[in-house]
């Protein structure tokens, strides 16, 4: 029980940790981190963009072209269809700069980027500008407004069904910003939790010569393990399902009927 | 006056619990859709996948309403 109250004692502090801190004149930790991971991808791109060849020899720009072209075909093609040439950019961007911020917050000492609401909130703003920017090239503004309800409804139900869109369409932004931070925040508290009771049974088996309390910190570091293996998984996913999204919503607010 | 604000504090993370119900079984019924379909046709595994990330996108939007709502009531 010791062991227990010593856990619940160190959660608040844990807590705390995950607040914006100033690191030096209005930086917080979480912008600094995102201006790494920034850093990261950019170098990343253009030190494979320089190396590119026809034929791939190197295995490091072997792996960020699959990247790519995994970007390009199952989100791009499979998704936009016809026109999605234009889109790849934006798209490889966001995935490329969601991927890296979300792999480094597992590196422990590092945070991550998108475990703040902050950096997800911009990121979902671009996301809603840029579709909706291309919705209404695509359709004109009038246009772009009236293809929210589908067509062939019957008349009287068109103003329920396009107010509904309506809402629905602007939820996206809220939506595709909460995802994000709240998969990678709730991921990282978790895995912070496990590891916190891992130590302080320990600790306490070792303070107390309570063997006992000291064996119960085994299964806490497995399950650490196994949610770290699953937080991987986690951190690849969101940055799927963010730019599979943004790819689906392009391609519904540019597609015609 | 402080025990009703506990009251209210711990309802909302009652409401957020609720409100992840109706998503979790969303998800579940689609990823055993996602799975049955792929065990009865592997070859579209692929785009049934893309569909099921899509649809499980929709349902847990309406968790994260909850999850939003329980930190602005």
């Amino acid at each position: 029980m010791n062991a227990l109250e010593m856990l619940s004692e160190e959660v608040p502090h844990l807590q705390a940790s995950f607040d914006p801190t100033i690191v030096f004149g209005g930086v917080t930790q979480y912008i600094l981190w995102m201006v790494i991971c920034w850093i990261i991808t950019l170098v990343l791109i253009i030190a494979v963009g320089r190396k590119l060849t026809l034929i791939p020899k190197n295995k490091f720009v072997n792996t960020v072209e699959y990247g790519y072209q995994f970007v390009r075909n199952d989100m791009g093609e499979g998704i936009i269809g016809h026109g999605f040439k234009k889109h790849v950019p934006f798209l490889a961007t966001m995935f490329f700069f969601i991927l890296i911020s979300n792999f480094v917050g597992l590196i422990p000492g590092c945070k991550t980027p998108t475990g703040t609401i902050s950096v997800t909130w911009a990121l979902a703003t671009i996301s809603f500008v840029y579709f909706n920017f291309w919705g209404v090239k695509a359709k004109g503004g009038l246009g772009y407004l009236k293809s929210f309800a589908p067509s062939g409804l019957p008349a009287v139900m068109v103003p329920i069904i396009w107010f509904l869109e309506l809402i629905s369409t602007c939820i996206r932004w809220l939506t595709l910003a909460v995802r994000l931070y709240g998969n990678m925040f709730a991921g990282h508290m978790v895995l912070g939790i496990f590891a916190l009771a891992s130590s302080v049974f320990l600790t306490c088996g070792i303070q107390a010569l309570d063997p006992l309390t000291g064996v119960l910190s085994l299964p806490w570091f497995l399950l650490l393990v196994a949610m770290y293996a699953l937080e991987t998984l986690v951190a690849f996913l969101q940055a799927y399902v963010f730019t599979v999204l943004s790819a689906v919503y392009v391609q519904i607010a540019t597609s015609t009927h | 006056m402080g025990e009703v604000t506990f009251v209210i504090a711990a309802l909302k993370l009652v409401g957020y619990g609720l409100a992840t119900i109706g998503p979790g079984l969303g998800i579940g019924i689609a990823c055993y859709g996602c799975c049955v379909g792929t065990a009865r046709q592997p070859e579209v595994g692929g785009r049934l996948f893309t569909n099921f990330i899509i649809g499980a996108a929709l349902a847990e939007a309406l968790a994260l309403i909850g999850f939003v709502l329980a930190f602005i009531l």
